[in-house]
């Protein structure tokens, strides 16, 4: 499908609240869980966008906490599905959706297969606090209720300059389905995933990672672009696998050693600190740049206005107005950012 | 069992609701955002944000925060000022087919009144609610509506520049006995009473002794305060809105059927929606159709007909 019209078309989709089926869960380095769900089939987002999950929603469990007989389930509330946000605390968290597209194959860690059928949907988690805990110890068939597809979403360029995408930590996950859909569009691209050490990488390795120092060498470990042969320079804080230094170190020196100044794009999701980073690189070298940000949200829908980020704009008077992570958000130019 | 036509609709001073379900100020945006999941005009009423003369930022992030049972909010009451509301937000909320019932905050008696006399001027603003939980700038900071001769003072000012859209002052709980503050509002020409605004709270981390929020205090909301506004609804039912026939919108930790016929009981004649939006965008329109069954159950043709009706020991 043109760009353009999928662009149209995922801009036309209304966020659902859908309970989502486990199909696959994939632990993965240091507290990281991929969770492969099922969606319904006409499922349409694209990278850069999230879902919001309710972190309490198995039914069954709800029900048997509660001690209420199947009789008065099936007959009441039921009807109304209001039970559903009876477990308290906690709104719901954000979670980007990593890869989506329709699989037969749940189990493969690769690309996802065209196969007819439902769509799947895969979400990376890493165990921070209560709510990605919940999340990590569903098991395969338990139900996650979900608000999605939310956000804005980032943009592939017209033309077919080598597409650079930047993730530190969790934040791969969009990365994966942004080098997805680059590939779909015929758009060259290369990644570079920063971690603490190579165990801490959430990616799946076709065979252990090599150190290389202070080399750039993009390397095919990675499995999960083995299918489309997308190059990933690996960068570790330790140095025990790829690049010893920050991702962002990593890809200065690339541009330093390799870049022959023709046009590039950068693309970015991370903490925050990496964002900082690759922004001033970005700026430095007067490259195009979209980053992902994470910032608390109560609602994920535009109404609470808790997710509120300093941008630049030249129109207020201050030079900068409050923009929402989750509406006009959360990709944003990293020329328009302004931290904190 | 035989269960009677259900007729859901109230009404809230002129407001003629189709159903006692209305979304929280706040809690629901302009009307767009929840739109995108239901039909707004299944609800009784629609309540924007607070609306201020000027435009406003609001605090710096972090603004939100969760806590046991509840949330802890400081927005800073960001919204784009009156003149944006009235030319972009208004237009597109009356598309939507629903009473409106725009929040007012100030920080200056003369600022509300201005702005309830511009929104008393748009036929497509049903009702008016103003948000007394500000700070009065004039009066060293000190909030509206804690101090009955204030809070009177700027309802009346602002009753003499509303003559067609109904009045709504939402009381604050933040106060030593919420009647007499009810009583100043209603003796000042208030048409309905909302209750209960959040009840101000902190949150620390205890290990590294920041707050959770920039702001440092902020306002509690959600299940944790709905004894609070209960208690708070019965009081001034009991004491100033039954005797005076002046209905309540009754709100504060709403999220299942249970809890609007709760508040009902309690002396609610309608009931808005906050903190419960975030979890599930979809509460409102459910439990319009959670009351009707429910209301079917207990054999009830009308939620007219709960309203203060508790079966108290003798
Ligand atoms: C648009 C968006 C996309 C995201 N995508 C992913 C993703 O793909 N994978 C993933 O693992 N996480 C992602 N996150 C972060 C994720 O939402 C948080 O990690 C999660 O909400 C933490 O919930 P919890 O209940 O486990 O933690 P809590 O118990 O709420 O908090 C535990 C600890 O986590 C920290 N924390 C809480 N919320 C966040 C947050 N939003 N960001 C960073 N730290 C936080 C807290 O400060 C605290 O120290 C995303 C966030 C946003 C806004
Ligand atoms: C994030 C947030 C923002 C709010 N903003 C406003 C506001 O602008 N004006 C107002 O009168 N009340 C505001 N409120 C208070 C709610 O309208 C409501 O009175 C309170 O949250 C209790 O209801 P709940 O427990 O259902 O949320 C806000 C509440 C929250 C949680
Ligand atoms: S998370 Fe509520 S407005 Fe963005």
């Amino acid at each position: 499908m043109a760009n353009e019209e999928t662009t149209r078309s995922v801009d036309a989709v209304r966020p659902r609240r859908l309970d989502l089926p486990v199909v696959a869960r994939h632990p993965l380095g240091h507290g990281f869980l991929r969770l492969s769900l099922d969606a319904p089939p006409d499922w349409l987002s694209l990278p850069g966008q999230f879902i919001n999950v309710l972190c309490e929603s198995d039914m069954a469990a709800l029900a048997a906490s509660e001690g209420r007989d199947a009789e008065v389930e099936a007959d009441w509330p039921r009807a109304t599905g209001i039970e559903l946000i009876r477990r308290w605390p906690v709104v719901r968290r954000p979670f980007s959706v990593s890869r989506v597209g329709t699989m037969a194959d749940v189990a493969s860690p690769g690309r996802v297969a065209h196969e007819v059928g439902r769509m799947r949907l895969e979400i990376l988690v890493r165990a921070v606090g209560t709510g990605s805990r919940f999340l990590h110890s569903r098991p395969v068939g338990s139900l996650l209720n979900a608000v999605g597809p939310l956000g804005n979403h980032f943009a592939p360029p017209q033309d077919d300059r080598l597409c650079i995408l930047v993730g530190g930590g969790c934040g791969v996950a969009p990365i994966f389905g942004l080098a997805d859909h680059l590939a779909d569009l015929g758009k060259p691209c290369l990644c570079f995933f920063g971690a603490k050490d190579a165990g801490d990488m959430p990616v799946t390795y076709r065979r252990t990672p090599e150190p290389t120092g202070s080399r750039i060498a993009p390397t095919e470990v990675v499995e999960e672009f083995a299918e489309d042969d997308i190059p990933a320079v690996l960068a570790t804080e330790d140095g025990s696998a790829g690049f010893r230094g920050m991702v962002t170190d990593a890809l200065e020196a690339y541009l330093r050693d390799a870049w022959k100044g023709e046009p590039l794009a950068l693309f970015g999701c991370g903490p925050t600190a990496m964002l900082k980073a690759l922004g001033a690189v970005a700026a430095r070298h007067g490259l195009p740049c979209q980053m992902s940000l994470e910032r608390f949200m109560g609602c994920g829908i535009g109404v609470c206005l808790s997710c509120a980020a300093k941008r630049r704009d030249p129109s207020s008077e201050k030079g900068w107005t409050y923009r929402l992570t989750c509406r006009d958000g959360p990709v944003v130019d990293a020329a328009d950012m302004i931290w904190d | 069992m035989i269960r009677p036509e259900v007729d859901l609709s109230v009404t809230l001073g002129r407001i003629a609701m189709k159903n006692p379900i209305a979304t929280a100020s706040g809690c629901s945006g302009y009307g767009e955002e929840l739109a995108r999941f239901f039909d707004l005009s299944l609800l009784g009423a629609f309540v924007t944000k607070s609306i201020t003369l000027k435009p406003r930022e609001g605090h710096p992030p972090p603004r939100l925060t969760e806590t046991r049972a509840g949330m802890l909010n400081a927005i800073g009451l960001a919204n784009v000022g009156v003149e944006t509301f009235l030319a972009e937000k208004l237009p597109a909320l009356e598309a939507f087919r629903v009473p409106v019932i725009v929040n007012v905050a100030g920080s200056t008696r003369e600022e509300y009144v201005e702005v309830a006399a511009a929104l008393d001027a748009a036929p497509a603003v049903a009702g008016i609610e103003l948000n007394v939980s500000c700070p009065n700038v004039k009066e060293g900071g000190m909030e509206f509506g804690v101090e009955a001769r204030t809070l009177a003072g700027l309802v009346e000012a602002v009753r003499q520049k509303v003559s067609r859209a109904t009045l709504i002052v939402k009381l604050s709980p933040n106060v030593t006995d919420i009647a007499a503050t009810a009583r100043a509002a209603a003796e000042a020409g208030a048409d309905a009473l909302s209750l209960i605004n959040t009840l101000r709270g902190m949150a620390v981390d205890g290990w590294t002794g920041r707050p959770a929020l920039t702001n440092v205090t902020g306002g509690l909301s959600g299940p944790a305060i709905k004894p609070v506004a209960l208690y708070m609804v019965r009081r001034v039912w009991q004491e100033v809105a039954g005797p005076r026939g002046v209905p309540i919108l009754g709100l504060g930790g709403v999220q299942f059927v249970e809890d609007v016929l709760e508040f009902l009981r309690a002396g609610a004649t309608a009931v808005a929606v906050g903190t419960a939006n975030f979890v599930d965008p979809e509460t409102a329109p459910k439990l319009v159709e959670g009351l009707r069954e429910a209301l079917g159950r207990l054999g009830c043709g009308s939620p007219r007909d709960m309203v203060g009706a508790m079966d108290l020991p003798k």
